[in-house]
């Protein structure tokens, strides 16, 4: 922890959505976690875990067929319990700025880039007259380093790192105190990758934002964050700092441990088995099937202590032996 | 051998988007071919898969030129090789289920009585458990989606197997897990293998050599 | 279920009222079709009335209980010839929907699964006849033949294949593109295994959507060409036939003769359009998968 006063709190956050039938798909259960200024935290898992659910709960854009409940406070604004009114006017833009995946295909293909920043200007800052507004869109696109010469172009004239940044600029127009990265880096290069959570990193690095990463790329996540959240199965399961989490000792939780040791560069080992289905999750731990360390104690859903929720995590000590 | 010799390919007349790529695999060999993306290597991909006529080069299949692409390659000559693509969602025809989606390439060459018995098989090696075969694409993951593309390239036993960017969209977990069921198969087989891809650190390991794009297009040839 | 959140969690639900007025347009344009066509496939044989029975004792009479639509000016129950020429007006409005679907659907298959100069060659085709006005060629169909139903269906299946086949084109090439049928080819499917069981059941819920869409289409045009007078012969009541013959009583302050006709086209255009619409939601991809994680 930073000792800061955290930005985002959220408090035993859980959505479930309500399926034909009367099924019921926990996509998230009882998340609890923080994001001050000036910090990174990235929440990593794999496809289907839920962590684009939690990030919908927070922006207000679930579908119809799902239920929330805990809070999420940025604030004394609690996102969950906002009408869409205040979601509109308060929070998209003003409170939390989002960096979308795919950024090429979230602007409008028919607008410049220029007329995307001018918009977003108007909507959310006090610009007002055309002289202000261009000025305003301008040192806009300066502080997400999109070069100026760009600017009249169309979002299909832009590379990827281009759009990367167009997009970073449209989510710092409303000087949002959260920034919201949701796959921010998914099929780009390697390269490019690095590139982008350096510039994201910039932007939190002047101590007044906090930035929420959501990838399942754990090595952007490494390069970036200065915590990290590990979401299995609709839970957060570990909470820990990203220097012993990607370091030495390495992450406690078997499931984190098991996500390190498939990289590459490590064991390149696979986790046994799959994860389980949100609908029909097991009683207890629902890593306790694929987990090597599992015993009867398993059975009982683990309580969060120390930021892991798990009755047998490794302790430092492990590794020492 | 798979042969690529001075391929240049692109699409309806334009600019090619691969010039002049010579690339050799030798049987049973793991090639893998590193580039930036939008480089052309997924055409490229395409090409040695026969799926794409190239404007101009010429690819030789264990020893076999080849003289047709898509429809007009003969069936011996496409099912010899398996191909797996980046995005499941796509690669899966929507209305399939699992299992029918991997025991069509046996239901398309006549072989429907090998369906239950290669299933049997396939399911267990690429990770895909009983229940997660009856549904269809839209009800299942990304991860387990792809683990069904996997198994339908290689339900016909291909001698070359093509990847292109197989695990770029997948979680560390699940794309070691892939490349495992890869590898056991090439093991078993002695099949070759071409993965494409960006991230080195992946090929490397994966890989018994790889290759950069720019040293396999027009430099290699002009040398 | 041991893993739901804790025990006396609050939830708060999202977007309940976009979702019931979408219910209530879909039930309430279902029971419009529904009663359309029971009432013109039941009506006919089970009442035992001729809706050709001429009353001149009781010509241009007002709504009433007897005459809910009231009477036209040879004394004709008007709820009665509406019925039969709603008969009409559907049994064109049908036929020629699904001649024009499969012709179109042929078209634009073919173009998009052939390609080359076979497509540019049936698009031109496509785009040459789109120029003409539908009407005018409409006509020039119907002037061709002695008046009778079947001339009218043949000549909006004609003029209304156009779109269908862009539709369909369109379908086909994103279709075509996908990777799915790359690995389909490189899993050694024939040209004509691909058309069949990968690209024709991926265009077919659009070519039945536009078909559906179609059928009021279809109806507004033989309204249009009787009207004229150039569709059905007068003495086989289609709704255009029935606004046709009442022009003259409109100008003399009898409204219902053409009121009645007029809302029995739009009502049933406006329902059938309804259910397409929701059927569409349905059908896309995108939304279905939105619900999922």
């Amino acid at each position: 922890m930073t000792g800061r006063t955290p930005i985002l709190t959220v408090r035993g956050l859980s959505v479930r959505f309500l399926m034909p039938g009367g099924r019921r798909i926990a996509a998230v259960t009882d998340a609890h976690f923080d994001a001050a200024a000036g910090e990174c935290l990235a929440l990593i898992g794999e496809s289907g875990c839920g962590k684009s659910v939690l990030a919908s709960a927070l922006l207000g854009l679930l579908p119809a067929n799902a239920q929330a409940a805990g809070e999420a406070h940025i604030g004394d604004l609690d996102l969950l319990a906002a009408d869409e009114r205040t979601l509109a006017r308060a929070v998209r833009g003003r409170l939390i700025g989002l960096i979308p995946q795919s950024p090429a295909a979230h602007l409008t293909p028919v607008r410049t880039v220029r007329s995307h920043l001018e918009e977003t200007v108007t909507a959310l800052t006090g610009a007002r007259g055309r002289a202000a507004v261009r000025s305003a869109a301008e040192a806009a696109a300066e502080r997400a380093a999109f070069p100026s010469g760009h600017l009249d172009r169309f979002p299909h004239e832009l590379s990827g790192g281009m759009a990367q940044r167009a997009a970073t600029a449209l989510a710092l127009v409303g000087d949002a105190p959260l920034l919201l990265a949701d796959e921010p880096t998914t099929g780009l290069d390697r390269d490019l990758v690095e590139h982008t959570v350096d510039e994201l990193r910039r932007h939190v690095d002047t101590g007044r934002r906090a930035l929420l990463m959501i990838t399942h790329d754990l090595a952007a996540a490494e390069r970036i964050a200065d915590r990290v959240a590990v979401m299995y199965a609709g839970r957060v399961v570990e909470v820990t700092d990203a220097e012993s989490f990607f370091g030495a000792s390495g992450p406690r939780h078997p499931y984190s441990r098991g996500l390190l040791q498939a990289l590459p560069d490590r064991a390149f080992s696979p986790i046994p088995g799959t994860p389980p289905e949100l609908g029909d999750l097991p009683a207890g731990c629902a890593f306790a099937p694929r987990c090597e360390r599992a015993t009867d104690a398993c059975t009982v859903l683990p309580p969060p202590t120390d930021g892991i929720a798990c009755h047998h995590p490794h302790v430092p000590e492990d590794l020492r032996a | 051998m798979l042969e690529l010799h001075d391929i240049t390919a692109g699409y309806d007349g334009g600019t090619p988007v691969v010039r002049n790529a010579t690339l050799t695999l030798a049987a049973g060999e793991s090639l893998g071919l590193l580039g930036p993306s939008g480089c052309g290597k997924s055409t490229l991909a395409r090409v040695a898969a026969l799926l794409h006529r190239p404007d101009t080069g010429t690819v030789t299949l264990d020893g076999e030129p080849v003289r047709g692409w898509r429809y007009r390659a003969p069936r011996v000559q496409r099912t010899a090789l398996g191909i797996v693509f980046q995005q499941p969602r796509l690669s899966a025809d929507p209305r399939l289920r699992l299992t029918d989606l991997i025991a069509e390439p046996l239901r398309a060459t006549g072989r429907r009585d090998e369906i239950r018995q290669r299933l049997s098989g396939l399911a267990p090696a690429v990770g895909l458990t009983p229940d997660l075969l009856d549904r269809r694409p839209h009800e299942v993951s990304d991860g387990q989606l792809q683990r069904a593309c996997l198994a339908r390239a290689l339900v016909l036993r291909p001698r070359w197997l093509i990847c292109d960017e197989m695990t770029a969209m997948l979680d560390a977990s699940t794309a070691a897990a892939l490349v495992g069921a890869v590898e056991e198969y090439r093991a078993a087989t002695g099949a070759g293998l071409l993965a494409v891809g960006h991230d080195h650190r992946l090929l490397d390991r994966w890989c018994d050599r790889t290759v950069h794009w720019n040293d396999i297009t027009t430099a290699e040839v002009r040398a | 279920m041991t893993c739901e959140a804790p025990q006396g969690t609050v939830w708060r639900s999202y977007g309940t009222d976009r979702r019931s007025t979408r219910t209530v347009r879909v039930r309430v344009s279902a029971a419009l079709v529904a009663v359309t066509v029971l009432a013109v496939l039941l009506v006919p044989p089970l009442v035992q009335l001729d809706q050709q029975a001429v009353d001149l004792q009781a010509k241009l009479l007002p709504p009433s209980w007897a005459h809910p639509f009231g009477t036209d000016d040879l004394g004709r129950d008007l709820l009665l010839r509406c019925v039969y020429g709603l008969r009409v007006s559907l049994l064109v409005g049908v036929a020629a929907a699904l001649a024009a679907t499969l012709i179109g659907t042929a078209v634009g298959a073919a173009a998009g699964a052939l390609g080359g100069w076979a497509e540019r060659g049936l698009m031109r085709l496509v785009d040459t006849l789109s120029s003409v006005p539908h009407l005018l060629l409409g006509i020039f169909i119907v002037a061709m033949f002695r008046p009778g139903v079947w001339p009218v269906v043949v000549s909006v299946a004609l003029t209304h294949w156009l779109s269908t086949a862009r539709i369909v084109r369109a379908e086909v090439l994103s279709l075509r593109a996908r990777p799915f049928i790359d690995a389909a080819v490189s899993g050694g499917a024939s040209r004509w295994r691909v058309a069949i069981r990968h690209l024709l059941p991926g265009v077919l819920p659009q070519a039945a959507l536009a078909a559906v869409l179609m059928v009021p289409h279809a109806m507004w045009h033989e309204s249009a060409l009787s009207f004229l007078g150039l569709g059905l012969p007068t003495h086989l009541a289609s709704l255009g036939n029935l606004i046709q013959g009442a022009r003259g009583s409109l100008l003399a302050g009898q409204w219902w003769p053409t009121l009645f006709p007029g809302l029995l086209i739009i009502v049933p255009t406006l329902a059938i359009a309804g259910l397409a619409g929701a059927w569409r939601e349905r059908i896309n991809p995108r939304r279905r998968s939105e619900l999922m994680l």
